[in-house]
């Protein structure tokens, strides 16, 4: 079942670098710096938050400036790839309704353009770690599994999200909000320890936040994370992917009649 | 040579018609409470039952809203069916339509990629039909612009010409040759006898009765949710012509489509 299943997605290749390719032109199109936006945007927005919360919020937290952008990179992949996956299918609905191909083909097009985005981003991120003079642990190899399994989670996310939108248009407004609230409650500008005990047990059963952590743990403070740790978040993003799956089954089939 | 290229069998598809249109979570729970879910079922296509053979060109007619353009796209797999079996053989179907879904962000060219993409080709071998497809659509001087200020009859073309560049196995045409100009109308003539050549299937759906006369080898009626008639077009058209007095505001404009 599964392997026909992925067989099918790797069939359609093509379809997804194009989709993706065509989500960065038309991001960047009209530009006179064209793809140079694609690594000054981030160095600026990155640059601004950091002044910003490095001043405000006074942080005893170590390597401060280097947690919080990692951890808004990390962020910004799951708050991209979701946000734009809502209008995947229902921006597409021209060619949906015209050429069948697999509806799954849009969402995951649409995670692996947030996950180019977020390589760039890092690239930023070793910008920042050459300025202040960080010498990255050995430990800092794991990060590529915790992104990958990140990419699980999001994927999970956006596949449902993506038909959900078709059938209830306020689905994407549902979602912000919870981008929003989601942001102050992760481990990105602080740490979870600011939070009552009984919230911080609660925070650290979404999967997101584990994986925050961890990223934080194995590039900054050369901490392995433990192996419950590892169980917990590849168990709950598979978890997630899956139901995300069968809530996309559930509702592909109409997608169509509903553009 | 005698495969049959789409199958239907005993196929009914109807639509929700929604009283208000409820697409939004609020509503859907707002109506929970209400317990008013007012929609009523439209059937467009009652247990139809027919089959296509592989080369030949089908011509489909019928009145406005009878389900012509539903079956193009239940043969193209855009809707599902509620009860029956379609069955198609071959590739992934393309249906031209007015209005064909292009980005209109993107350049003529990335649009062709993007659609025969879509349509199965690996980006190699799109990129490298570009060129025949610009000709084809002549819209060679157009092909890095970006394609929003198309006019329709542009957007046709170029549907239609990456479509019959690319060579499905089935064809599905949608009244797309009714906005092209008289020397595109006799290319995509010339386009479709040589793809009849090659034993591929089109199906097309047209109100030029004169056309589907002329183009197809058999036609089919499309009347009330089911198949008024089937066969010969000449005799097929001929039965649309007796049906059409009953349909009062069709008396004048479905004659002068002639």
């Amino acid at each position: 079942m599964a392997a026909t299943y992925l067989s099918k997605i790797w069939n359609r290749r093509s379809l997804i670098r194009t989709f993706a390719i065509n989500d960065l032109k038309i991001r960047y199109r009209n530009s006179v710096l064209g793809f140079f936006w694609s690594v000054l945007e981030p160095l600026l927005m990155l640059s601004v938050l950091y002044i910003i919360f490095t001043n405000v919020v006074k942080s005893d937290i170590p390597y401060y400036p280097l947690y919080l952008l990692l951890g808004l990179i990390m962020w910004n992949m799951l708050t991209r790839a979701t946000s734009m996956s809502l209008h995947s299918i229902l921006g597409r609905g021209g060619i949906i309704t015209k050429i069948y191909f697999p509806r799954e083909i849009p969402a995951i097009s649409t995670c692996i353009t947030a996950s180019i985005m977020m390589l760039l981003e890092l690239v930023v991120f070793s910008i920042f770690i050459v300025v202040f003079q960080f010498v990255p642990p050995s430990t800092m190899a794991l990060l590529p599994i915790i992104l990958i399994i990140q990419f699980i989670l999001v994927l999970g996310l956006s596949l449902p999200l993506s038909v959900l939108n078709v059938y209830f248009r306020d689905v994407q407004y549902i979602w912000a909000l919870l981008v929003h609230a989601g942001f102050f409650l992760m481990p990105i500008i602080y740490r979870a320890e600011i939070f009552p005990e009984k919230l911080q047990t609660l925070l650290s059963l979404i999967p997101m936040t584990r994986i925050l952590d961890m990223a934080h743990d194995v590039t900054l403070y050369n901490i392995i994370p433990s192996a419950t740790d590892w169980a917990y978040i590849i168990a709950s993003s598979l978890a997630i992917l899956f139901v995300g799956y069968l809530i996309f089954k559930r509702f592909e089939a109409r997608v169509g009649e509903e553009l | 040579m005698d495969a049959n290229a789409i199958e239907f069998e005993n196929v009914t598809k109807s639509f929700r018609i929604h009283h208000e249109k409820i697409n939004s979570v609020f509503e859907h729970v707002s109506n929970i409470f209400n317990r008013q879910n007012q929609f009523e079922r439209l059937t467009v296509l009652n247990n139809v039952s027919f089959t296509v053979k592989q080369g030949e060109m089908f011509g489909i007619i019928g009145r406005n809203g009878v389900g012509k353009t539903t079956l193009l796209r239940l043969i193209a797999n855009i809707f599902r069916a509620d009860k029956g079996i379609v069955r198609t053989s071959g590739s992934i179907i393309p249906l031209i339509q007015l209005g064909a879904g292009f980005e209109p962000d993107l350049t003529t060219r990335d649009n062709i990629i993007l659609y025969g993409v879509i349509l199965g080709f690996s980006r190699k071998e799109i990129t490298e039909k570009v060129e025949d497809i610009l000709k084809f659509a002549e819209l060679e001087k157009f092909a890095d612009i970006k394609i929003k200020n198309f006019s329709s009859g542009m957007y046709s073309r170029l549907a239609f010409s990456t479509a019959i560049q690319v060579d499905p196995d089935i064809l599905l045409v949608d009244e797309v040759l009714a906005v092209g100009d008289e020397s595109f109308k006799q290319k995509s003539l010339e386009a479709f006898m040589s793809f009849r050549k090659k034993v591929r299937t089109i199906l097309y759906v047209s109100h030029s009765l004169e056309s589907i006369k002329e183009l197809c080898d058999r036609a089919l009626l499309l009347h009330e949710g089911r198949i008024q008639s089937i066969g010969p077009p000449a005799a097929v058209v001929d039965a649309y012509m007796k049906i059409l007095p009953s349909y009062p505001d069709h008396k004048k404009t479905g004659v002068m489509r002639l």
